[in-house]
């Protein structure tokens, strides 16, 4: 087995891992996705209306 | 608050559905909200979910968009329609969430309910609670044929799970 291998090995291990946590403990991680991906979007939807507006004054 | 909603008499039953619900068997997985599958005493009322409405907003809960935001999380109520769902939601299990009984529709209802819906999210919810042996193909298919959904199956099968 590659070190890549091994590496993708261990993240799937881990991965399947959390699968054994409670259930309320994975809710809990569940919320902190929620509010990483929420904080994405409005970073994403900053990003893009920044661009708008340079675009907008090159023009 | 479900179980006083249904105390009040708001709601004559309930169980949590989708990714939520899911997340009993497999790995916890990206959602925006949750989904809650309710039986109310008159359905066929314009406004059949008011009732809800007014007891969330005596709660200090309001609604965003379809949803009402419950604390951390917006819940969707959605009436039961049709009968895979009514029996989903009857013979959801009650699970222990912190102390707090909560009914949960089952993995095989969640599969099924899933392959109705037949969204690429749908098909990664089947396969995740396939994976996690919560629920086996032969308890799928005999919901799905009982539910009308055996050609669905049948595809589903040839798609994801034919060798």
């Amino acid at each position: 087995m590659t070190e890549i291998e091994q590496l993708l090995a261990r993240q799937a291990r881990w991965q399947k891992s959390r699968k054994a946590l409670s259930w309320p403990e994975k809710i809990r991680m569940a919320e902190q996705i929620r509010a990483s991906v929420a904080q994405w979007r409005s970073l994403a939807g900053y990003n893009a209306a920044a661009a708008h507006k340079s675009k907008s004054v090159r023009a | 608050m479900l179980n006083e909603m249904q105390s009040a008499g708001v709601i004559q039953n309930y169980a949590l559905f989708g990714a939520t619900a899911q997340m009993r068997y497999t790995e916890p997985v990206a959602t925006l909200d949750a989904d809650v599958l309710v039986a109310v005493p008159s359905p066929d009322r314009l406004d059949a979910l008011g009732g809800i409405y007014g007891f969330c907003a005596a709660k200090g809960y309001h609604p965003e968009g379809e949803a009402i935001q419950v604390r951390a999380w917006p819940v969707q109520f959605v009436p039961v329609f049709s009968p895979l769902t009514r029996e989903a939601m009857e013979q959801a299990e009650t699970a222990d969430f912190e102390g707090v009984p909560f009914r949960v529709v089952r993995a095989d209802y969640l599969a099924v309910i899933a392959l109705s819906v037949g969204r690429s999210k749908d098909c990664a919810r089947i396969l995740a609670l396939l994976e996690s042996d919560s629920v086996s193909r032969e308890e799928i298919e005999r919901l799905a044929v009982r539910h009308g959904l055996a050609e669905a199956w049948r595809r589903f099968e040839r798609r994801f799970l034919n060798d």
